[in-house]
């Protein structure tokens, strides 16, 4: 999948700006602040319907504006050509165009273009707690399968009113049980699927991952992930149904003690490994960041296999803080991906060994002052 | 700005209040109602006072109805054993257009949902038991309602407090729509109506 055209308005830190973008690489380089990152931002926009910088589409308009609008030109192997726009604003909120047509569901645009983003932030997801990988597992799953995005918003739903009847009944515990039957059959049945498919694509995703941290490590110390949820997970959810079930009844009184569901996929870890040692304990700054990198790139090549389209690949500001062995190990795999690819630096990174800037299929901009300007003499 | 008729601004201020009306529509339908004959706008301002005084609610179905019970209650010839059971007086509407279902309805006038306070007691399920039990002879109750988490937690809820009783609980089917082409079909109704499938 390619982004050809993008054009912005009001958006971060561009007041109105448009872009042609090459259909291989395109290198974005310029001083901290200048509106790089927001490029990229904006593209993401379109494919997922949210920042990956910032966490309110508040804090994305423009300043001294009231509104945001976004629109990008794609082009894929199945659906050929097709336009997406975005506005935000206070009054209105988020409104997404699909050639013209308004989508009924923003969720209905995941999964339209896959996109796979490298960012300093990544180094949460081995650092931080079971949130940030729960997160990365779901919107991983999310651009493969529009059935999973589904039954990760059903859940939420129905955990909401779960634990609103908690509440709500926890000193009248005959009504209460009456009352939470129609939802904990559904609670089961989603979390069923969830859990099955996390577990499904995991099993997969161990092998790209441990290829990729060899690659980019250069090491031979395996990596390993085990996913961890309430009971012994399985890829046929039929299996998981009875065992939710079991466990959901043996923890009724502690749920009624703390008035919330305490059983299901929002509750799962995924524990990371490297040779016998858990990284999250015993990993060094190193390690957790080539761990956070092999995983975004085991996602890129999990995407490239898996999917039609290839994904379009965004590296933020990953550059500084690598070495220069491990930037050219990174580099050459970038050679190797057929897809769109986008980089942002603010520092000269030694691209010339690696890429020729033609200006058709490979192109290098300048951003000052989000000011765009196409260089072909760097 | 100078306002030349308090009586316009107060047309445009009540108009702005319908759903889906801006400032902008209520002002232009504020001008096309000014411009028509007088006879057209006393008719719609009847229209308006009849809706709210004259449109009641059946106490049988919960439809809402100029006579109570409403047609459909007492309609002989609808009086097939089946009951279809509804979230709202609109889904009544959509139904009737099929011409498809010639039983009755019961209206619940709403779903559970504990997130709004709305539980099994705010809706009309006492009243779909009592109707079953009764005298109006159902042999089959048809669950109609959305397919989302509230609607099929109200059905699972419906179907399991019919259990003690000598009547067919049945469900719409979930499926493709008619005339759609599978390629334009989201994946998570095309998986569901691969699970519901049914022999050819």
């Amino acid at each position: 999948m390619l982004v050809t055209k993008l054009e912005l308005l009001h958006f971060r830190n561009h007041q109105k700006n448009e872009v042609e973008w090459a259909p291989h690489l395109n290198v974005i380089t310029g001083p901290n602040g200048a509106g790089k990152t927001s490029l990229i931002d904006a593209i993401h926009y379109l494919c997922m319907s949210r920042s990956f910088v910032s966490t309110s589409d508040m804090y994305v308009i423009h300043q001294g504006e009231s509104y945001f609008m976004l629109k990008g030109n794609f082009q894929g192997e199945i659906r050929s050509e097709f336009e997406v726009s975005c506005t935000f604003s206070r009054g209105d909120g988020k409104k997404i165009f699909v050639n013209d047509g308004p989508l009924d569901r923003l969720s209905d645009l995941i999964g339209m273009v896959p996109v796979v983003v490298l960012s300093p932030d990544d180094k949460k997801l081995t650092l931080e707690g079971p949130a940030e990988r729960r997160s990365f597992l779901d919107s991983f799953i999310s651009q493969i399968s529009s059935v999973y995005l589904r039954d990760l918003l059903d859940y939420r739903k129905i955990r909401k009113q779960r634990n609103t009847l908690l509440q709500n009944y926890s000193n009248a515990p005959h009504m209460l049980e009456m009352y939470l039957e129609p939802w904990d059959n559904q609670l089961v049945e989603t979390g069923s699927r969830i859990i099955a498919k996390r577990y499904e694509v995991l099993e997969k995703f161990k092998e790209y991952l441990a290829k990729d941290y060899a690659m980019i490590s250069g090491m031979n110390l395996t990596t390993g992930l085990k996913y961890q949820t309430f009971c012994e997970p399985s890829i046929n959810s039929k299996d998981i149904e009875e065992r939710y079930r079991v466990a959901l009844k043996e923890n009724h009184e502690k749920e009624l003690e703390r008035e919330q569901t305490l059983i299901g996929p929002h509750r799962d870890e995924v524990v990371f490994y490297l040779g016998d040692f858990e990284l999250r304990r015993f990993g060094s700054q190193g390690q957790h960041r080539l761990f956070a990198l092999s995983l975004k790139l085991a996602q890129l090549h999990y995407y490239s296999d898996e999917l039609d389209d290839l994904p379009i690949f965004m590296l933020d500001d990953v550059f500084g803080d690598l070495d220069f062995p491990k930037t050219e190990i990174l580099l050459k795999a970038l050679q190797h991906h057929e897809g769109q690819t986008f980089i942002t630096a603010a520092n000269p990174i030694p691209f010339e060994n690696y890429v020729h800037f033609d200006g058709e299929r490979n192109r290098f901009f300048k951003v000052e002052d989000s000011v765009i300007v196409e260089s072909l003499n760097r | 700005m100078q306002i030349t008729s308090e009586y316009l601004e107060r047309a445009i201020e009540q108009l702005s209040k319908l759903p889906g009306t801006g400032r902008k529509s209520a002002q232009r339908i504020a001008i096309h109602l000014l411009k028509q004959n007088d006879e057209y706008a006393l008719k719609l301002a009847n229209a308006i006072v009849d809706l709210k005084n004259k449109v009641t609610r059946c106490s049988v179905c919960g439809n809402v109805s100029d006579s109570d019970p409403c047609k459909i209650c007492e309609n002989q010839k609808r009086e097939n054993g089946q009951v279809c059971v509804v979230e709202e007086f609109n889904d009544v509407y959509i139904i009737e257009k099929t011409n498809e279902f010639r039983g009755r309805y019961h209206v619940l006038g709403g779903v559970i949902s504990p997130m709004d306070n709305i539980g099994p007691d705010q809706l009309r399920i006492k009243d779909l038991l009592t109707r079953v039990g009764g005298d109006e002879q159902i042999t089959e109750v048809i669950l109609a309602l959305n397919p989302d988490a509230e609607g099929e937690a109200t059905s699972y809820y419906i179907n399991k407090l019919l259990l003690p009783y000598e009547v067919k609980v049945t469900r719409i089917a979930y499926g493709i729509p008619m005339g759609t082409e599978l390629e334009f079909i989201d994946e998570a109704t095309l998986s569901r109506a691969f699970t519901s499938r049914s022999a050819f």
